[in-house]
């Protein structure tokens, strides 16, 4: 899910530069954009006490970070359907029935019934769903009310979504690396595809870096618009990246390409990681794999050769059953090659030392052992929860100066389908309150048939929402929430980087939508703890954060955009790595004591069904899109009025598929609605199907959820031991068994025909 | 292939091949001629979009219509 622009502060500090002139009654204000997680610095003109406009920055260095979703966010947010008063439920849940009600009423009922249910079945039966990329100002508050109450049980989506690349990353080098894109000579993108209005600035960045003579190189089962721009494009077998990952590593290490000083003096492990690359000459990868040994070669000395190189955090990796494994592999690959906090290659950064950071904030020291035993999923999948990440708090203290690092989120996890299997009456324990934030728990974890179980299984369920999503229908209550642009935000990138920046607020929220900061500063009221949030105000939070600068939150809106400390390289070579060893763990001694394979391995797909003869990839993101959001806004749905199935010639030809005729894509979970989008960019026998679709115009309620039943590929999200990689406990969401089926009659959904207004798309265009 | 189409294509293989490598004055001429051959243009580009393109912002009389119900779009 969340990313960080990949920014160079040297030189955004170093930019000079005026702001643009303005209209006559028109003011600006610096913001960092939310509407998706990668947070771009805009400009927002305000007229007669509303923003009006989006546009990109003054500042040369975030010139052109911006994309369709941010420029039409004014009057996104501005949509008659958005969520203005608190909504309590009156009939049963799922009804549809509500009534207005105050803050004060609904904070009240709430405070009581959690602490009823808290008493009843202890804190732990308290859970909360979050994703505080784009909630922005929770700033770690939910987790500091939960620690102290007593619950383990947090989830988000950046459990399958950079939050589990950072927590794992740990076990190979203590911290989440960030691509030095100003200074490298060579990017790999593994499945993933920044584009113009798709992760922007990356995009950018990425431009820049080849302009200047970087190498790209594109792992892909699709000939996406990066592929095409590629140096090597490797048209691997989806979910097959460890394989072509290990390929490298057999190359690199039979050429000796690797850095040998490096591994020699900072890792452990290099003689078992070989016996295990072994394990993998180019024949068996390229079978694996479905690439020509020869360019997977080329590809492996590209990188270690060209170098310094860098592997951008892609959320493809997150999302296999050999996740764990990926992950790893991508930091043995750094590792190996001398590229760890090296100019070019990719940087530990650790804390921005100046400010209080958000792992603090969170004081995962006031829960106790116990309760944090009881964390859903840990015993079985315990890389990202506390019994996993236990064993970094000591090296943390050693290396980054405190024991805890929260790092996106990610590293204090319970993982999220033990959490809704204990909400649905599966688990060792109840779970019977659920909150979400920002989120849209239903459609943003594998196995949407339990969550809806798991919340229908709840005595209370509390949303902070924008809009009425699928979610938010089946709540108690439904709480208004702000914007971006109604908020201010001091963005620190969740200690994946060391840079902070800032953003104003540009407007008051409408009606009576309030900030996920008041949010919690109400429900610790509730609870009878308002000593745990004591600042009157978000301001106040943020100079008392601001402390050690000498400079207030408003002063440093003023004066600049970042704050950051200097770039420091090879802080190992003083400190050591944040690893139980202090060295980078080839062979990993924390997956080792918790009883997993401590080399990286991979685990082939398990025996196809003939029933799904084709393969699924879900998550697929579309341009006017962010995860579920967005379907209100009618510039964006006449951009997708529909979502498409990606498929290529040869498959529609073998399956008799049309371009835009509506078919049913199934396994052994369910079925989905969709319309055929024909790609010569596609492989054959792949089935690409994008994320996240309801539409808010169909009918609300349990048993239509807007469309959520028929669309939404969550359904087709698997969690069985096979689906799941085994030391997360994430999904497998990168090749799965499917079939489509063709549906008798019209090409035309019925009742239809007024929503499919878009485009045609052109089956030349890259499958994106 | 032979004769002027082989020549031709090996060239421009050669050209691609420099303008990826991207280091002497020659590579970078390449690159200029390659990219100025291969870029899309903006009507082509679906990659663009009107809304970044033509972005004057919108009218906040208007917006507070539309918020609360009174136009449509």
């Amino acid at each position: 899910m969340p990313a960080a622009p990949p920014i160079d502060p040297q030189a955004i500090a170093s930019a000079e530069y005026t702001e643009r002139p303005v209209r006559e009654g028109v003011t600006t204000k610096r913001v960092i954009c939310a509407s998706c997680d990668i947070a771009c610095n805009v400009v927002a003109e305000v007229q007669k006490e509303r923003v009006t406009r989006i546009r990109s920055s003054d500042n040369p260095i975030f010139r052109d970070n911006i994309c369709m979703k941010g420029i039409i966010a004014p009057k996104g947010f501005a949509n008659p359907t958005r969520l203005m008063k608190p909504l309590k439920r009156v009939g049963e849940r799922g009804s549809g029935e509500w009534e207005e009600v105050s803050w004060d009423d609904a904070i009240a009922d709430i405070g009581d019934r959690l602490k009823a249910i808290i008493a009843k079945h202890g804190p732990e039966a308290w859970a909360v769903s979050t994703s505080q990329w784009n909630t922005g100002t929770d700033h770690g508050l939910g987790r500091r009310i939960m620690n102290h109450i007593g619950t383990p049980n947090y989830i988000s989506g950046v459990a399958l979504c950079a939050g589990n690349t950072a927590a794992v990353s740990r076990y190979t080098y203590g911290w989440f690396p960030m691509g030095d894109f100003a200074n490298t000579k060579c990017i790999v993108l593994m499945g993933h595809n920044p584009r113009r209005h798709s992760w922007t600035p990356m995009y950018n960045f990425i431009r820049s870096a080849q302009a200047k003579g970087a190498k790209l190189i594109v792992m892909d089962p699709r000939k996406s618009s990066s592929a095409e721009r590629a140096d090597i494009w490797l048209p691997l077998k989806v979910g097959s990246d460890v394989a072509m990952m290990f390929g490298w590593l057999k190359v690199i290490i039979d050429e000796e390409l690797y850095d040998k000083d490096f591994v020699a003096n900072w890792t452990i492990g290099f003689e078992e990681l070989k016996e295990r690359v072994d394990e993998f000459p180019l024949d068996r990868v390229a079978k694996l794999t479905g690439c020509n040994p020869d360019m997977i070669a080329k590809a492996a000395r590209m990188y270690a050769t060209e170098g310094p190189s860098i592997i951008p955090w892609t959320p493809i990796t997150d999302m296999q059953r050999n996740s764990t494994s990926g992950i790893r592999l991508q930091g043995i690959l750094r590792s190996i090659c001398g590229y760890v906090d090296a100019p070019g290659g990719e940087r530990l950064e650790g804390f921005n030392p100046d400010i209080i950071n958000e792992s603090v904030i969170e004081m995962h020291e006031a829960i106790s052992e116990e309760q944090k035993a009881k964390q859903l999923g840990s015993e079985n999948h315990p890389a990202f929860t506390y019994r996993g990440q236990d064993m970094f708090r000591e090296p943390t203290k050693r290396v980054y100066g405190q024991e805890y690092a929260n790092l996106v989120m990610g590293c204090h996890m319970a993982t999220p389908s033990a959490t809704f299997r204990a909400m649905a009456g599966e688990g060792p324990y109840p779970v019977k309150a659920f909150f979400f934030l920002g989120n849209n728990p239903m459609m943003s974890y594998a196995n949407m048939k339990l969550i809806i179980k798991a919340m229908m299984n709840q005595d209370l369920i509390v949303a902070h929402e924008q809009f009425m999503t699928p979610s938010a229908q089946l709540a108690d209550y439904i709480l208004p929430a702000d914007s971006w642009l109604e908020r201010p935000w001091m963005m620190d990138t969740f200690s994946w980087t060391s840079t902070v920046r800032f953003s104003e607020k540009s407007m008051e929220p409408p009606g009576a939508c309030k900030s996920t900061f008041e949010f919690w500063k109400l429900i610790a009221g509730a609870l009878d703890r308002p000593e745990l949030v004591p600042w009157d105000t978000i301001d106040d939070l943020y100079d008392w954060r601001l402390a050690s600068t000498g400079k207030s939150f408003a002063q440093m809106c003023a004066e600049t955009e970042i704050h950051f400390k200097p770039a420091e390289y090879y802080r190992y070579k003083k400190v050591g790595f944040a690893t139980p060893t202090g060295k980078v763990e080839l062979k990993s001694t924390g997956l080792e004591a918790l009883g997993f394979d401590p080399l990286p391995y991979f685990r082939e797909d398990p025996p196809v069904d003939p029933q799904y003869p084709l393969m699924l990839f879900t998550g697929v993101r579309e341009d006017g899109f962010f995860q579920t959001g967005h379907r209100h806004i009618p510039e964006m749905r006449k951009r997708h009025p529909d979502p498409l199935a990606f498929v290529s010639p040869g498959t529609a030809k073998a399956q008799g598929l049309a371009e835009g005729e509506w078919v049913e894509v199934s396994n052994q979970l369910a079925k989905i609605s969709i319309k055929v989008a024909i790609k010569e960019a596609m492989p054959d026998g792949l089935v690409r199907v994008p994320h996240g679709w309801w539409k808010p115009e169909m009918e609300q309620g349990a048993g239509r959820l807007s469309g959520a039943l028929k669309y939404a590929d969550a359904q087709l999200c698997r969690d069985d031991p096979d689906y799941l990689d085994r030391e997360q406990g994430i999904p497998h969401l990168k090749g799965v068994p499917c079939r489509i089926d063709k549906v008798a009659g019209s090409t035309l959904e019925p009742g239809a025909e007024e929503a499919t207004i878009g485009a045609t798309p052109k089956a030349k265009e890259p499958a994106e | 292939m032979s004769g002027p189409s082989a020549f031709k294509a090996s060239l421009l293989l050669k050209m691609v091949a420099k303008s990826s490598r991207n280091q002497s004055l020659l590579d970078k001429f390449c690159r200029w001629l390659v990219n100025r051959e291969v870029e899309r243009s903006p009507e082509e580009d679906f990659m663009r979009d009107e809304i970044v393109d033509n972005d004057l912002g919108f009218d906040p009389d208007e917006l507070s219509a539309y918020q609360s119900g009174r136009l449509e779009t």
